[in-house]
């Protein structure tokens, strides 16, 4: 099968892979594993399939989605063992005839393959992560002027603000899992992203969160998170720069 | 320890890790060449000729100090991560301050002692 | 029966954190600085009585590390000498990777700057800084591997 669009032949291969799906179920408090078997083209994702699934399969499988397109970050799920998302990988490219698809670790579970994110956002919002300015009467009052920008102190804190809050990196990371009330990776990035905005003036406040025991000294650096982020924020260099900030007593560059 | 902000702590801890490098990595130097001459009292790399080199003693000296913080602020970081709670954090500062001050007071004797009488 | 929430998190993937250097590094440092930590209690308490605590001689000395020696297990070498082999082993891991830490966090050594994203991505923990830091690492334990093995068996 192949259709033609501008001269490009898009090759369109089929496959039957086997889903392992790892279910919580809330009535018994239990997880067990149900299998399908489904087919799909080299060009579908692992959502997709999940999807595919649901209306031919099984109606009773949870799946928590939106956009499909690795916008909206609904869709993070441990794949083959890695946290990612689900819209974003597939089955063709995983290499394997039977993927196993699990809920997000380190999040409690509701139903089946959604879980509850509550505590990530939870520890999201902890860290102010919004813009401060000392003068709020200048923010929310008087809106005649803008707050300039160059190119260079956008590069700074660019990278960190592609974050999604899929919840990935916080379940990829081993301290969350050692450490319950760590902020986790992405909580922290978001601190360095704002607290390394031009335009924030709110670095401070954000100190007496970031460091503490359960800011960014929980970290040793295993660097999980930013290997696992399907948008290549980098958490781990994010806390290294705000370690580092700390260490030195210097801001974050902006 | 809520008085002293995490990152002080912190600093401290990897001001003593580069000081450790060095003086621990002394201490390790003079069991060579031999591990089991290192430790008879007497011959040419024996206890004693190392109680005689002040210069030794100076990094056993500051060894004790550095590696006590680094060990005891190591310590109360992984207990602080294993479980977290108000009696729990208060027992840990509270043990931790009184292992670090028996080791301090107990090699301080040890080693002044023994520099007097040599 | 009615639904609640779930009070346990969903477990860890073990998997995820054995395959890759960084994370081995970090359990380590971990595990092996608990060990180091006690250990210093046990060694301070130990050659502070082998010194009589303050008043040293020889008979105390040589009765308290002749009992913490233990019987010769191979060569020249106690059982006491195998668990400080050991212990220094723990000593240079802790080491070299903390220092990878300092150098890293401290002195901003290796560690680079925010820049604009190009595909494919790669994350700071694989970009070439941080390669040449834990093969350096692994080439410093293996030379003090070598080192010690001769000074604790061969010396």
């Amino acid at each position: 099968m192949s259709s033609v669009k501008a001269g490009l032949k898009i090759e369109v291969k089929r496959g039957t892979f086997t889903f392992r799906v790892k279910r919580y179920d809330p009535k018994t408090g239990d997880y067990r594993w149900s299998e399908y078997k489904v087919e799909v083209t080299n060009r579908q994702t692992v959502l997709d399939a999940l999807l595919k699934i649901k209306s031919t399969q099984d109606a009773t499988l949870a799946v928590r989605y939106s956009c499909r397109m690795g916008i909206c970050g609904s869709c993070a799920m441990v794949i083959n063992g890695v946290p990612r998302l689900a819209c974003e990988t597939k089955p063709f490219e995983l290499g394997t005839d039977v993927i196993t698809v699990e809920p997000l670790s380190n999040l409690k579970p509701i139903k089946d393959l959604v879980v509850d994110m509550d505590e990530f956002f939870e520890k999201h919002k902890s860290v102010k992560p919004w813009l401060i300015r000392r003068d709020e009467g200048e923010q929310f009052e008087k809106l005649d002027s803008y707050y300039v920008q160059t190119e260079e102190q956008l590069i700074n804190y660019l990278e960190f603000a592609y974050c999604i809050k899929c919840g990935a990196c916080y379940s990829a990371c081993p301290m969350v899992f050692l450490n319950k009330n760590y902020l986790g990776p992405q909580a922290l990035a978001a601190a360095y992203r704002w607290s390394a905005d031009n335009r924030d003036e709110g670095y401070v406040l954000r100190l007496k969160v970031i460091d503490s025991d359960n800011g960014v000294w929980s970290c040793h650096y295993s660097g999980t998170c930013s290997k696992v982020c399907p948008k290549g924020v980098d958490p781990a260099l994010a806390i290294n720069l705000l370690k580092k900030s700390l260490l030195t007593g210097k801001p974050p560059a902006r | 320890m809520g008085m002293v902000a995490k990152s002080t702590l912190m600093k401290w801890h990897y001001i003593t890790g580069l000081i450790l490098v060095v003086v621990l990595g002394i201490h390790l130097a003079f069991r060579w060449p031999s591990y089991e001459a290192s430790i008879q009292w007497s011959g040419p790399h024996g206890v004693y000729e190392q109680l005689l080199n002040i210069g030794y003693m100076a990094a056993i000296f500051i060894l004790l100090y550095a590696a006590t913080y680094h060990a005891m602020n190591g310590l109360r970081t992984l207990l602080l991560e294993l479980h977290q709670g108000r009696y729990w954090n208060t027992a840990v500062d509270v043990v931790i301050i009184v292992l670090g001050i028996f080791i301090v007071i107990v090699g301080t004797v040890a080693l002044v002692g023994a520099l007097q009488v040599i | 029966m009615t639904e609640k929430l779930a009070t346990k998190r969903n477990p860890p993937k073990w998997s995820l954190w054995l395959r890759g250097l960084d994370e081995w590094l970090l359990i380590f440092q971990k595990v092996s600085g608990a060990i180091l930590a006690i250990y210093l209690i046990g060694h301070t308490l130990v050659i502070s009585t082998a010194l009589g605590f303050g008043h040293p001689s020889q008979l105390t000395w040589e009765r308290v590390i002749g009992l913490i020696e233990g019987p010769r297990v191979v060569g020249v070498a106690h059982v006491g000498t195998i668990i400080e082999y050991l212990i220094a082993l723990l000593v240079a891991i802790h080491g070299a990777n903390g220092i990878r830490l300092i150098l890293m966090q401290y002195f901003g050594l290796g560690l680079p700057k925010p820049e604009r994203h190009t595909y494919p991505m790669i994350p700071s923990p694989r970009k070439s800084p941080q390669l040449v830091y834990k093969y350096l690492v692994i080439a410093v334990v293996i030379v003090f591997i070598i080192l010690a093995s001769y000074v604790a068996f061969m010396g």
